[in-house]
């Protein structure tokens, strides 16, 4: 049982949003309330879209007169969860081309290795991201005056998870590849090893029990760099799912989001940043919220990982490290460790 | 000599995969392998040729090399600026938050720990808008919030919204890898010689942690340089990533992305030299 509050925090603020987010779409349809002019009881016109923030729009409206946190409602589904897929994705394939990577080239050849993909340090990934999947994700427009997507909508959501996981695999996989090394390393291996496990049973009975953990702290990280390139996304008008945009050339309204996912929002809304704040801040706050609470898990899980085995704690006043003291009797133990 | 051999290597690699990337967008678009082996051919030319490469301005063709160097030297004064700003606070922060009680110090984490999941566009959306708000109740305006084209030129806005997550990212590492540090039994011992605790600090575990610190650099720099594109464009500076997303041919994306890894790989290539001599010296003695 994890006991780290921060862990639980995390996932719960997580939770709420997906479950809410689907409980929206299951009682309501998704219906995004609009309201344009507002009166009051004695049927006085009191105001017009954009509403700012207050108990009835707890994010505003936009200038449409649509609730914009019933739009983060109805988007956060699509959001977290295709995070959650890239970053389970990342760490699954990263972790894959690991395993030879760790077991079977031989040291020298994977320092070597492991210098010449540390250039992929250099190679932006929002530039790249931004390249490659703007002809997959914008609409185009052809000789006839139609427009068309070069993909279909499954497709195109297919093809920005894949390039999204892709494009880290080679910086992920040498780096889950030198902490698997690191832990081939250990003692308990070569015992293993004199006492005759094969290559499989080292991996599956050490190997997996001891990384896994430490992966599920890299997915938090990764969860929280793809939650950061939806954002750049969004500014460059590249929607999760794809953009629709209008290419009427009198009046064309500006590029939409299909399915009001919340990179969506943030590209829809963040022109307004100087007229009305509030509608271009809300969904990048939203951005923010799902960041903390990913870190949040990593940092909870983290702690639990370092004091499972311990019943106190102790601060030590030098390093701030919390000192671990062990109280729980093993069944063997010296009773004085300070002779031996 | 054997260092140098690597980073050629190291930098040929970075060219060659750059290359191949800037391929991809027409990989997709055409969904034909062949085509993309024809890009990549024009692209490696360009890039060979990189003296004749030309562009469309305005719709004149135009020499590339000849345009791009004021851009690209704006770009790299605001991207090493911001770095070393933020490298220098975060330090000088550090020193100071620890020699403060412990009770502060766990405070300081945890707000950093928040403003680390501060996304980056918010924080640029804040500082646009925290300029405006100065600007309209005082009438000072600190600084320009949007540039007016390619000659008018401001620094500080995107010096200061590029500067300040990774300030952030730096001193809470700085702070987790130092106390790391100082639990080590060598702090100890020097303390309990009487060495001033600042100065074992100072010099001891900042040289001690220097390592850690260079190699988490490049994957701050490595966010720096995709928050460059965003700056360039929020703000409508005329740097080396505007020409990159306003003509968005392959061959530009390489061009530019080579000339903005450049001069990073060989700042690296020298820390990476020092560092490796100056541990090397504190072992041998």
């Amino acid at each position: 049982m994890i006991r780290s509050i921060k862990f639980w925090v995390g996932l719960s603020i997580l939770g709420v949003f997906i479950f809410s987010s689907f409980g929206f779409a299951l009682f309501y349809d998704s219906d995004v309330r609009q309201v344009q002019l507002l009166y009051d009881d004695n049927k006085n016109l009191i105001g017009g879209a954009p509403f700012e923030p207050s108990f009835m729009f707890p994010l505003g409206t936009d200038p449409l007169g649509y609730d914009i946190s019933q739009k983060v409602l109805q988007g956060a589904k699509f959001t977290l969860i295709a995070v959650i897929a890239i970053g389970v994705f990342r760490v699954l394939f990263s972790f894959i081309v690991a395993i030879p990577f760790a077991f079977y080239l031989p040291e020298k050849i994977r320092k070597g290795l492991d210098q010449l993909l540390s250039s992929f340090y250099f190679i932006p990934l929002t530039i790249i991201a931004v390249f490659i999947l703007s002809p997959i994700l914008s609409e185009q427009l052809n000789a006839e005056g139609d427009e068309f997507f070069l993909y279909s909508f499954t497709e195109r959501i297919g093809l920005e998870v894949i390039i999204l996981t892709v494009l880290v695999v080679p910086l992920l996989g040498s780096m889950i590849g030198n902490m698997m090394a690191a832990v081939l390393k250990e003692e308990f291996i070569e015992g293993a090893k004199l006492l005759g496990a094969s290559r499989w049973r080292i991996f599956t009975k050490h190997v997996i029990p001891h990384m896994l953990p430490k992966l599920v702290i890299v997915w938090c990280q990764q969860c929280v760099q793809v939650l950061i390139i939806f954002t750049h996304l969004g500014y460059f008008k590249l929607f999760f799912g794809g953009t629709d945009i209008d290419f009427n050339p009198i009046m064309a309204d500006p590029p939409k989001s299909l399915s009001n996912e919340w990179s969506g929002l943030v590209g829809d809304y963040y022109i307004q940043i100087h007229a009305n704040p509030y509608i271009a801040l809300g969904p990048i706050i939203m951005f923010g919220i799902a960041i903390y609470a990913f870190q949040l898990i990593g940092e909870g899980f983290q702690h639990h990982l370092q004091t499972r085995h311990y019943k106190t704690m102790k601060h030590d006043s030098m390093s701030g490290k919390q000192k671990l003291v062990s109280e729980t009797r093993l069944s063997f133990d010296f009773v004085h460790k300070r002779s031996a | 000599m054997k260092i140098i051999k690597k980073l050629f290597m190291q930098l040929f690699l970075t060219i060659i995969s750059i290359v191949l990337i800037s391929g991809l967008p027409d990989l997709i678009m055409n969904k034909n392998v062949s085509m993309y082996f024809q890009k990549i051919k024009v692209v490696l030319l360009d890039v060979i040729h990189l003296n004749e490469m030309t562009y469309m301005n305005q719709g004149k063709q135009r020499l590339f090399l000849e345009d791009i160097w004021s851009p690209y030297l704006y770009s790299l004064i605001i991207l090493f600026g911001a770095l070393f700003i933020a490298f220098c606070m975060a330090q000088l922060l550090t020193w100071c938050t620890l020699i403060m009680p412990m009770f502060i110090r766990r405070t300081v984490k945890n707000i950093l720990t928040f403003l680390e999941s501060l996304p980056d566009l918010l924080v640029f959306a804040l500082v646009q808008m925290g300029i405006v708000l100065i600007f309209k109740k005082t009438g000072i305006l600190v600084s320009n919030v949007a540039s007016l084209g390619a000659e008018d030129r401001i620094y500080m806005m995107p010096i200061v919204c590029l500067m300040i997550l990774p300030f952030v990212y730096f001193y809470k590492m700085m702070i987790l890898l130092s106390e790391e540090e100082l639990g080590k039994s060598y702090v100890e011992m020097s303390l309990a010689k009487g060495m001033r605790r600042i100065y074992v600090l100072i010099v001891h575990v900042t040289r001690n942690t220097s390592e850690g610190i260079f190699h988490f650099s490049k994957s701050v720099l490595w966010f720096m340089i995709s928050n460059l594109l965003l700056v360039e464009v929020i703000f409508n500076i005329h740097g080396i990533t505007h020409y990159m997303y306003s003509d968005f041919r392959p061959e530009m994306l390489a061009a530019c992305l080579i000339l903005l890894v450049i001069p990073f790989f060989l700042l690296y290539a020298v820390f990476e030299w020092t560092i490796v001599r100056f541990s090397k010296r504190g072992e041998l003695v």
